[in-house]
């Protein structure tokens, strides 16, 4: 598996593509009504405020020259009236434009979420979370301005420069068409920039991304960071990556930043050849009014003009996340419910391994040829050197990989049959490192089972050995911990990882090295209590401590991705094998003592 | 901020010089206007039209430059806040990161940091620019035309009024927006994080039920926010179109009256946006600056924020190789709970302590107040007769080498993660440090070896292998002090017996703590410490505290219980 690090880049394999900003559009769809409206008020209300220059151009030409007084009241009070239109129009844009813009994040966030529930743990292993982490939260509420405002604005724009450019034909057409001549060289321009434009976002995306996948793992790792005493050689890290993000950015905007003058430039020019134009070729047949009218609108043209290619400049600043976005919301789960899968029925707990291979893509197989089937309600013991393939072989039962050829059966059902959660709601899993969620000791285990009650909870507590230490906390089971903190030691959290596994109440119970971290003689009073436990389920469990091997109904020795021993204690240390020696070997280790 | 002084200084000057050359084109157009449209003077044409157009380059070079300036300012400020925090957040100690989420920070780091980029970079030009603009446009109005122009001022209180209502009413929201930020910050980032639980457990619909209370929560944060722009915003657009109504009213008189120019009140009319625009910008400033404020507190807060660990003044670094270390009647609160009561003992140099006891009896403790990640609430711990608190933390921690219980290794390249507490170590010194951790072999046999990058925590590793890269992490500091905090709990027993055997060498020169719960693992260590509810109930060497057969001896028994339960009846004692 290729794995992916803070200071790399990720790549990015697809081009630019219209197509995603298809997508995007789609999540406008269900607001049509609403934008439709928003822009017609805004049509509105940029139609009264565009009655100004006329209003001015009838008072300089009309009214004053005739010192008609009422005539000016007149027209004070239809712009009053104006404005106060413009006023609610705003009102109602500003309101849809935060419900729409809201409302498209939450559901572009939420489809984002969704999905990542869906894939597969190689998907989180192979990069730093902090890279996903922006992805979810920072990336797309940087589309937000551009959902809101943007699309508004455009198309409130767009309609702008139609009614301007109406307003300007009215007065005079040859006029116009000197006023659109500075148009092709602002297109020509755009089109000039927006390569290196995408380049730019596109790394700054990639190095906002590094940047907190870094700050992420130092978080995490800042107790390991302390006790090496390392802080200085990470800040120096930190700056390197701090600094490639400010780079990236500085790149961004010097180019976004040279749409703006050029629009002015050509904005000037354009009015000073309109001027050229009124005075000298169009001599006598255009007013002295009509003239300062017709350049107040030309002012007025470019405005919007410049505002949509700066939306042009937040679409590519945009794509550069929305690539990002999408690419996670396409990637495929390497493990999913087949198309037509089934619910798991409840089960009995028999577990069949068929001629199981498993392997990482283009490496070496871990399995070969696994077969075994378990009874319900046996509990077996899977023994083997570091990386011999226990954990796989437990993984591969909750379906966490996929076999490479073979099936794994539940009851008889091959597990790929059945829906994900139909099959995994049905077992227990106690994984090598618990993870604890930050809030109460009590919410943590009922993530087993969240209708569980109070009681319940303290029950599986109790079951686990863990009662004693929780209730001696200041605040018992309401005591607040996180996945960081040092509150609880390694075997508290094993302990409370246990109670969350048992409170399931599984049909199958996986125990990965479940109680490495805890004391012997917590762990004596723990199977004590746990051999009632495991009455009815079928458990399988991976440990080093042979008190917890020689009590299983069956022991598996594996080595080398293949089980080469298997049986009971007794059977296994009369057979004389592979087993045996490790466990005379050990016993004499201890003998030592 | 003061550092950037000097560029920010000649920034607001070339904002000042823009706000001043745009008062040149209205003033242009006006005397086209007026000289050439209405006066015929036709000649003036070519240069009026050549100033206006060489004014707006000058212009557009001189803003080009100075949003650079301001852009490359705020990256400064920035770079060097994160620069700060992160250094800040390597200060803080463990309880901080008890109660803090990371989430939390995150949200600081990212968030609120582009609320702090946003406003040194633009919003800080724009108020400077749109407040001189409004002053520049004032004066030159006042020069043509007093009246007028007094008459046309005469709306601003009214804005003042509403503007300064929208900003005390915005503030607030801006707060619980950026709190809720961070709630959903935390709630993604424990997601990803806790995903192979999330999974385990087929929790999926509860986690996406969780994330969209907060998801839904933040839409409505910022809704809440906009209802106040709704209410204030439409009103100070208004109240600056009523400008031109003054203008068309009152100008239209005075020039009917004679006491104006229509080339005076075009000029007017060219300068009108001068004032309009900073008026109508006043509202959307203000939310600038309230979001500013909002996330500005956080980040001073967690760069306030004291480590309850701090070097004293006095900060030591002795250079020894071999350390003595005495706990003397340490006792040590979480909170209000009793973690460890009067522990005393005594280790010398090149001596193995072991300390043993149930989960949760403060084992872990003591190594964490040794390398002073809490602070003993009384009594004392020495390194080499120095309290730990007159050690600079570093120069201690570097003394002491530690496997920690819970293993975090870092998605880099197992000779990265192997060298982490000594980055310029050559490739023969991490190979060296893996052998004596057992790790050799089986790093070997990846397929690349040591430069096979494992994933965040270690993902991709059995237990039992990320332990081992953790002890040769460790062991490469070749610190004076060794701490094996359940360093091989999850090795097989075989492997253990090896790493011990290769230990044992090592350990002959350092001071070493050694927390296990096998008995294998420190019969043979100098002192045992029996803990129990965070008091040493029993001490002395393996054969001693066999004899008294207390704690030890039953522990020692239930571990060999397990031959004699079996077939192996005979006595192994």
């Amino acid at each position: 598996m290729a794995r992916n690090k803070f200071d790399v880049d990720e790549e990015l394999e697809s081009a630019f593509d219209i197509n995603q900003l298809k997508r995007m559009v789609q999540y406008l769809k269900p607001f049509k009504g609403k934008i439709i409206l928003t822009v017609l008020l805004m049509l509105l209300a940029s139609g009264a405020t565009l009655t100004g220059p006329y209003l001015i151009k009838t008072a300089i030409d009309d009214k004053i020259p005739n010192g008609d007084v009422g005539g000016l009241a007149l027209l004070a009070g239809f712009y009053l009236a104006a404005i106060t239109v413009t006023g609610f129009c705003l009102k109602y844009r500003i309101r849809m434009m935060s419900q729409i813009g809201q409302s498209v994040i939450l559901q572009l966030r939420k489809d984002l979420f969704a999905h990542l529930q869906t894939l597969s743990f190689s998907y989180y292993d192979s990069r730093p979370h902090g890279k996903i982490l922006v992805r979810v939260v920072n990336y797309v509420n940087s589309l937000s301005d551009l959902l809101s405002n943007g699309i508004i604005n455009v198309i409130t724009d767009l309609f702008s420069v139609l009614v301007i450019v109406g307003f300007m034909l009215a007065i005079d057409v040859k006029m116009t068409l000197a006023a659109m001549a500075g148009f092709p060289f602002l297109i020509g321009f755009i089109f000039f920039i927006k390569t290196a434009q995408r380049k730019a976002w596109q790394q700054l995306s990639n190095k906002q991304s590094n940047m907190n996948a870094y700050i992420h793992e130092s978080l995490n790792g800042i107790k390991v960071t302390q006790a090496f005493a390392r802080e200085e050689e990470n800040e120096q890290i930190f700056r390197e990556v701090s600094n490639s993000y400010r780079s990236a950015w500085m790149k961004g905007v010097k180019i976004q930043f040279l749409l703006w003058p050029v629009i002015e430039n050509i904005s000037v020019i354009t009015v000073s050849f309109v001027y050229v134009t009124g005075i000298f070729w169009l001599n006598g047949s255009v007013t002295a009014g009509e003239l300062v009218a017709f350049v107040g609108y030309i002012w007025m043209f470019w405005q919007p003009l410049a505002n949509i290619g700066n939306f042009y400049n937040a679409i590519i600043n945009a794509m550069a996340y929305l690539e990002r976005i999408f690419e996670t919301i396409d990637e495929e789960p390497a493990i999913q419910n087949a198309p037509n899968a089934g619910i798991l029925p409840p089960i009995r707990g028999e577990v069949t391994f068929d001629h199981v291979v498993f392997g990482y893509e283009g490496e070496k197989n871990i399995l070969e040829d696994v077969n075994f089937t378990v009874n319900p309600g046996d509990t077996i013991a899977l023994v083997g050197a570091t990386g011999s393939g226990k954990t796989t072989i437990i993984n591969l039962i909750s379906r966490f990989y996929d076999t490479k050829s073979g099936s794994v059966r539940v009851d008889g059902i091959n597990i790929k049959t059945v829906t994900l959660s139909s099959l995994r709601s049905q077992m227990g899993v106690m994984l090598q490192d618990p993870f604890i969620f930050s809030g109460t000791i009590m919410d943590n285990i009922r993530y087993g089972r969240l209708d569980a009650t109070d009681e319940e909870v303290i029950e599986a507590s109790k079951a686990v050995q863990a009662h004693r230490f929780i209730s001696e906390m200041e605040e018992g089971y309401e005591t607040e911990v996180n996945e960081r903190g040092t509150r609880l030691s390694s075997g508290q959290r094993q302990l409370i990882s246990f109670a969350r596994a048992l409170l399931a109440d599984p049909k199958i119970l996986i125990l990965d090295e479940a109680t490495s971290s805890i004391d012997t003689e917590t762990e004596m009073a723990l199977q004590k209590g746990l051999e009632q436990l495991l009455e009815g389920r079928t458990s399988f469990i991976i440990a080093h401590r042979l008190s917890t091997i020689q009590n299983a109904d069956r022991i598996f020795f594996i080595d080398g991705g293949r089980i080469v021993e298997e049986g009971t204690h007794n059977e296994l240390m009369k057979k004389g094998g592979a087993y045996s020696k490790l466990y005379l070997s050990q016993r004499r280790a201890l003998e030592a003592g | 901020m003061r550092d950037y002084k000097s560029g920010l200084f000649l920034g607001f000057s070339l904002v000042l010089l823009v706000a001043g050359l745009n008062m040149l084109n209205p003033y242009f157009s006006g005397r086209i206007v007026d000289d050439v449209v209405y006066g015929g003077k036709i000649e003036l044409l070519w240069v009026l039209l050549g100033f206006m157009i060489a004014v707006t380059m000058v212009k557009t070079v001189i803003r080009y430059s100075f949003q650079l300036l301001f852009e490359r300012t705020s990256q400064r400020v920035i770079f060097t806040l994160r620069e700060q925090l992160y250094a800040r957040l390597n200060e803080l100690d463990f309880r901080f990161y008890d109660r803090t989420k990371t989430g939390d920070i995150m949200a600081r780091m990212t968030g609120d940091m582009e609320a702090v980029r946003h406003f040194t970079a633009w919003t800080t030009y724009m108020i400077v620019e749109n407040i001189c603009v409004l002053l520049f446009a004032i004066v030159f109005m006042f020069t043509i035309h007093a009246p007028l122009t007094l008459a046309m001022i005469a709306v601003t209180p009214v804005i003042a009024f509403f503007a300064y209502r929208m900003s005390s009413e915005v503030r607030p929201t801006f707060s619980e927006i950026r709190a809720q930020f961070a709630r959903l910050n935390s709630v993604v980032q424990e997601n990803i994080s806790g995903n192979r639980v999330v999974k385990a457990f087929a929790k999926e619909d509860h986690e996406i039920g969780k994330f969209s209370a907060e998801n839904k929560a933040f839409k409505e944060k910022n809704i809440q926010s906009a209802r106040v722009w709704e209410k204030y915003l439409p009103v100070l657009d208004s109240l600056a179109g009523v400008l031109l109504v003054v203008m068309i009213l009152a100008g239209g008189f005075m020039v009917i009256q004679g006491s104006l120019t229509i080339g005076e009140l075009v000029v007017f009319n060219s300068l009108i946006w001068a004032l309009n625009n900073p008026m109508r910008m006043a509202g959307w400033l203000i939310n600038d600056v309230q979001r500013f404020i909002a996330s500005a507190e956080k980040i001073e807060d967690l760069l306030n924020e004291q480590p309850g660990i701090a070097n004293t003044l006095s900060k030591k670094a002795p250079a020894v190789s071999e350390l003595s270390v005495q706990f003397q009647d340490v006792t040590f609160r979480y909170e209000d709970e009793p973690v460890l009561s009067n522990i005393t003992f005594g280790v010398k140099p090149g001596q193995t302590v072991a300390i043993v006891g149930p989960t949760g009896a403060g084992k872990s403790t003591i190594v964490n107040l040794l390398c002073r990640f809490y602070d003993a609430d009384s009594g004392e711990v020495k390194v080499e007769g120095m309290n730990v608190k007159e050690w600079d933390i570093r120069s201690l921690r570097r003394h002491t080498a530690m496997v920690m219980q819970d293993i975090f290794l870092f998605s880099d390249t197992i000779e990265g993660n192997i060298a982490y507490g000594m980055p310029d170590a050559t490739m023969e010194q991490v190979k060296m440090a893996a052998e004596k951790a057992e790790a050799h072999a089986f790093i070997s046999k990846l397929p690349e070896g040591y430069d096979t990058i494992i994933g965040e925590r270690g993902v991709g590793l059995s237990g039992g292998q990320r332990q081992r890269i953790s002890l040769a992490r460790a062991l490469l500091l070749d610190a004076p002090i060794l701490i094996l905090d359940d360093t091989t709990s999850a090795v097989d027993l075989e492997t253990e017996m090896r790493i011990q055997k290769t230990l044992r060498s090592v350990l002959q020169k350092k001071t070493c703590f050694i927390i296990a719960h096998r008995i294998s693992s420190v019969k043979e260590a100098d002192l045992i410490l029996v803990l129990e509810d965070g008091r040493i109930v029993e001490r002395g060497r393996h054969e001693d505290l066999l004899k008294r057969k207390g704690r030890y001896f039953n522990v020692f028994k239930n571990q060999f219980g397990d031959f004699d339960s079996r077939q192996f009846g005979e006595e192994v004692m």
